[in-house]
């Protein structure tokens, strides 16, 4: 058990360290924000002096050298164009992306679970199509474009919503259905699987034949069992929220992450996007750690397959 | 823990805040969308447009530019030149900081000596870096000492923000940067990141003062979301629409599209070093072979003007009947026909998302049209800016630009776009050279307008680059708002009003 | 099985095959484009831009309309379909074979090359695809090539880890270790043994990633990252319409159904593979 931990432990720190390094060069490849900060009329000299000042003319090892120090003593480091520490940009949007990130799943689950459910119990009648089509729909749409179409019904037209940004309640309804939409079918996906799992096991099959009732058997045994599956999935939709939200986000001005994170790609302040994708990953592979050694104090059997 | 709280936070300022511009709120604030967020307040560490929009309420200059465009006093009240490279600014002394301390010439010339300090590195560091020294002489008189004759110097004080020494000295750069305390007509109240930055009037400003009592500029990144927000009565102005979304607009009954030229300029850049369009006569059949008009009136709706030369009439420097090659798509053909089949060779046009690609496209077509072989070649800015600046061996065969210094003046045009110093020049032509230098030397206005009306006429004989139009910016406005944008894309608060 | 199941079933044949006459439909113009295309894609007629469904402008017939420089929308539709065609099969084939290689030779060999590639398959795992495509696009530069690769490059770990799961158990199979003694080298049991019997499991990953290919590409193009204008793609397409929803309807309507039904086409086939291949749902 001690050497499984070990390991598992060894082997997030080598996926960090890889994903910093990865992120790290891939962002170097073509140069630095420089250009983008100064006016056009600023002289060759100009830009030299601002590149200098801002320590990009280092040689890269030098510059990653420090970088990983930094990060060593969990310092993020400043945004050369924010000047402002990365740390600080982070925590101020972070509150939001988990407000939409829990809206989208609310809209995700509450839709995609019952389809799930209609989708197991009714195979292929038409009312179990129907949700199928209706939930496979709403994973095929881009939503720069639902989302847009949204804005113009709902608050254009209508007048029910706000249109975009931030404020209240009502800000957030619209950002959470066109993020929510694409992991419903997920949701629906793994519910039926789960639900159809249960169903067919030995137990069930004693209790239907002793003349349990489906849906008391439903609520009292299958509902519990096949949950199981489902909160995982959610856990690891999140993170996928997280990232699917950044065109959401730009579409409805909504301020999280994700919309931090695209600007600071296209304006090469490459310490916010260090910052966001090394955040990530750290959230990523803690999760992938801690399933790891709760499926193995649940299941000791687990230890050797999964250390491999 | 710490997250814990900041959410809890988050939430209340989410639950309690009021709905931003609601009908009720609409007569006292004032809502403004921008397409991003600042970069940063701190006038002096960036060159960001967002920043730009916003500081420009909250920091008063030296000088600046009323609506029609001439440079009038501001916290300068009159000033004279002691030699070609002195000059002496009087200053106003009712002036207050909005921490209701005095402004004084210690302030001016704390403010010039911060943002042309080499070590502080600001971005703008090449607009102000001719001025070499400030001295008050007293408390409302300030010397500024520049290495040569500065024609521009003027209209470059336009833009550099008195900051307020004590305040600064005491919280340091990296908290007035937060904070930003200014002398402006509306003064900093907060700054929610990614969401908005809130002004509030400053009911003791010397000048003309704001109608709104707030002001909110929120960050709003994408163009059709700032439109529908106008639709939705949920704004009062957006910046940075096109002209699709502007008809749009006109067809809404409560906004309308603001448009207004400005002093940026649209031109084909060339490499004129390069095969095949080291060749005049390739050039001149360039020239021939874009139809200005179409670009303006079909591709872009009308709100743009087709340009004769690289300036408007904004400009100092501008001069009236410089003659381009009018749309000839018979003489283009016969031009490149009499150039040979090294004509013929692919060229590269290099472009990055943010230029318009209705019109990098409508350009392809149109010197396809004449017998080019023209290839868009998709960068983005940071590479852009990096190979276009890259010198004579290394720019881009071709690429479609706009240029604006922000100053309104030749100097910061011409001389950068196609002096042989200059990383983005390459025409190498001795003859524009002498005129760039010796406009530059002289203060006399009618002595440079004689040396950049020879810079025109070589640009439009030659066809080094070819101006395609100016460009305007359009601004989407509530229906009751009343404003009158200027050429030089700044939104000033105390120029605007309600319409009754 | 059961009589009601076997009645529904040609009913079910019907059903099931629509999703994939729309496919074969894209495919076909895709294919076939220049022949069906009434007019070159990219041929601006700037007199005639943003003219609704039927309109005749200078001899042009704009069967569904023109967009925003007066090209013809049907030609460009037609067009757009190859591009995000190309673009999905392509990036799926590519990052498949290299995922499914990758992972099979990981579970097979063991020992280092299985450490190497399964912590590079954490690595890409914990970066947000899409950031991790966003980012690499501004680097290289938006065009057909890079988008491919880039989204090859995002999305192959997927497959890695399903076929190195797989191979794993099915390398300790009697009848594959038999083999093994017999002699058999590594690429006889990879290709012989491993891939016949995880082959399912990557064609179910790649339906689905089909789908998101696709929108991949749309959302790289809205952020300006898709591909080289006046290359027609209809991701492309829809986002250059959006901002002509209110004024000229059919910009970005058309296309986006079309992307729309390719989608929900792939995904409903993607469902009824899956379905097939799982002993559960029979």
């Amino acid at each position: 058990m001690q050497g499984f931990l070990v390991r598992r432990l060894g082997q997030a720190l080598i996926t960090i360290l890889g994903v910093a390094t990865l992120i790290f060069f891939v962002q170097r490849l073509t140069g630095d924000p420089t250009y983008l900060l100064v006016p056009e009329t600023a002289t060759q000299a100009d830009i030299d002096a601002l590149r200098h000042a801002l320590g990009f003319d280092r040689p890269l090892i030098e510059q990653f050298g420090g970088f990983l120090a930094d990060l060593a003593r969990f310092d993020l480091g400043q945004s050369v164009v924010q000047r402002v520490p990365v740390s600080t940009i982070i925590a101020s949007r972070l509150p939001y992306t988990l407000m939409l990130a829990a809206g989208a799943l609310v809209v995700a689950i509450g839709i995609g679970v019952p389809v799930g459910v209609v989708l197991a119990l009714f195979r292929d009648g038409p009312i179990a199509k129907l949700a199928a089509g209706f939930v496979l729909a709403a994973q095929s749409m881009p939503t720069f474009w639902s989302g847009i179409l949204m804005i113009m019904i709902f608050a254009v037209t209508l007048g029910w919503l706000p249109p975009s940004s931030t404020g209240g309640f009502s800000h957030l309804i619209m950002p959470s259905i066109a993020l929510g939409l694409l992991s419903m079918a997920t949701f629906a996906r793994i519910t039926r699987a789960s639900l159809l799992d249960e169903l067919s096991k030995d137990y069930v099959r004693t209790a239907r034949s002793r003349g349990v009732r489906t849906p008391r058997l439903l609520v009292r045994h299958v509902a519990r069992n096949a949950a199981i599956p489902v909160i995982t999935v959610a856990a690891l939709e999140i993170s996928n929220l997280l990232a699917g939200a950044v065109i959401v986000e730009t579409v409805f001005a909504w301020p999280g992450i994700g919309q931090v994170t695209v600007q600071a790609i296209l304006a090469r302040d490459f310490l916010i996007v260090q910052g966001v994708v090394l955040l990530g990953a750290f959230v990523t592979v803690l999760l992938n750690l801690l399933s790891d050694i709760l499926y193995s104090v649940v299941d000791p059997r687990i230890v050797l397959e999964r250390a491999r | 823990m710490k997250n814990r709280r900041l959410l809890a936070k988050a939430f209340m300022a989410l639950c309690l805040a009021i709905p931003a511009g609601s009908a009720l709120a609409a007569k006292d604030r004032v809502t403004i969308d921008l397409s991003g967020e600042p970069s940063s307040l701190d006038p002096h560490v960036q060159w960001n447009p967002d920043s730009y929009y916003i500081y420009r309420n909250i920091f008063d200059n030296l000088l600046t530019r009323d609506d029609k465009g001439d440079i009038v006093p501001q916290i300068a009240t009159s000033w004279k030149y002691l030699s070609d490279t002195q000059i002496q600014f009087q200053l106003r002394d009712d002036v207050t900081f909005h921490d209701g301390k005095k402004l004084t010439a210690d302030d001016v010339v704390y403010s010039v000596k911060r943002i042309t300090d080499p070590k502080f590195a600001s971005p703008q560091l090449g607009q102000f870096d001719k001025i070499t020294d400030a001295v008050a002489n007293d408390a409302k008189t300030v010397t500024l000492t520049t290495n040569g004759a500065y024609p521009a110097l003027l209209a470059q004080l336009v833009k550099l923000s008195i900051v307020p020494k004590h305040v600064v000295e005491a919280v340091g750069k990296d908290a007035f940067n937060l904070k930003p305390v200014g002398s402006g007509p509306y003064k900093f109240e907060a700054w929610q990141r990614g969401v908005s930055v809130t002004l509030a009037r400053n009911d003791a400003y010397w000048g003309r003062k704001g109608a709104f009592p707030t002001a909110v500029f929120r960050a709003i990144p994408d163009a059709a979301t700032r439109t529908a927000n106008l639709q939705a009565g949920a704004s009062d102005l957006a910046a940075n629409l096109d002209g699709d979304l502007a008809q749009q607009l006109k067809n809404s009954p409560r906004a309308k599209p603001v448009p207004v030229l400005t002093e940026r300029v649209a031109y084909l850049a060339m490499n004129v070093q390069k095969e095949p369009l080291n060749d005049p006569k390739v050039r001149q059949a360039i020239a021939y072979a874009i139809d200005k008009q179409a670009i303006t009136d079909g591709v872009l709706g009308g709100y743009e003007k087709p340009a004769l030369e690289m300036l408007t009439p904004a400009h100092e420097g501008w001069v009236d009947g410089i003659k381009d090659h009018p749309f000839d798509l018979a003489k283009a053909k016969a031009l490149l026909a009499e150039a040979g089949p090294k004509a013929r060779q692919e060229i590269s046009l290099v472009t990055a998302p943010v230029y318009d690609q209705r019109v990098v496209q409508a350009l392809q077509q149109m010197l396809n049209e004449a017998g080019l072989k023209v290839k868009i070649d998709m960068t983005d800015m940071a590479q852009w800016l990096r190979r276009m600046q890259s010198g004579p061996d290394s720019i881009p065969q071709m690429a479609f630009s706009r240029w604006s210094c922000g100053c309104q003046d030749a100097d910061g045009v011409l001389f950068p776009i196609l002096h042989s110093s200059s990383g983005w020049a390459n025409a190498k032509d001795k003859t524009i050279d002498d005129a760039l230098d010796g406009a530059r030397q002289t203060l006399d206005k009618s002595k440079r307008l004689a040396f950049y009306k020879t810079v025109h006429e070589r640009i439009a004989s030659e066809n080094y680059i070819i101006p395609l139009y100016q460009a305007a910016v359009i601004y989407g406005a509530a229906k009751n708002l009343e404003w009158t944008p200027t050429p030089n894309e700044s939104i000033f608060l105390n120029r605007m009003g309600w319409k009754d | 099985m059961s009589r009601p199941a076997r009645a529904t079933l040609i009913w079910r044949g019907v059903g099931r095959w629509w999703p994939v006459a729309i496919i074969a439909l894209f495919v076909l113009a895709a294919t076939f484009a220049p022949l069906l295309a009434p007019y070159d894609p990219n041929y601006q007629n700037l007199i005639g831009r943003l003219r609704p469904p039927g309109t005749v402008s200078r001899s042009y017939h704009y069967l569904l309309g023109s967009d925003e420089l007066g090209r013809d929308l049907l030609s460009r539709i037609i067009y757009g379909a190859r591009v995000s065609l190309i673009v999905a099969f392509a990036s799926v084939i590519i990052s498949g074979v290299v995922g499914t290689l990758l992972g099979m030779l990981a579970g097979y060999r063991r020992g280092v090359t299985e450490i190497i590639v399964m912590r590079v398959v954490d690595v890409f795992l914990s970066i947000p695809a899409v950031l991790l495509a966003i980012i690499t696009v501004a680097v290289l530069g938006p065009s057909l090539f890079n988008v491919i690769m880039v989204l090859a490059l995002t999305r192959w770990p997927r497959y890695a880890r399903v076929a190195y799961s797989q191979t794993l158990s099915i390398v300790t199979m009697p009848y594959v270790r038999l083999s093994t003694l017999m002699g058999a080298g590594a690429v006889r049991v990879l290709f012989r043994h491993v891939l016949p019997n995880i082959i399912g499991s990557v064609s179910v990953v790649a339906t689905l990633e089909f789908g998101l290919m696709v929108l991949f590409e749309a959302g790289l193009s809205f952020l300006g990252l898709g591909v080289q204008p006046p290359t027609a793609s209809w991701g492309a397409m829809l986002s250059t319409g959006r901002n002509y929803v209110a004024t000229a309807w059919w910009v970005a309507t058309l296309p986006g159904l079309c992307l729309f039904a390719l989608v929900l086409a792939v995904n409903l086939t993607g469902d009824a593979v899956r379905d097939r291949l799982d002993p559960r749902f029979r």
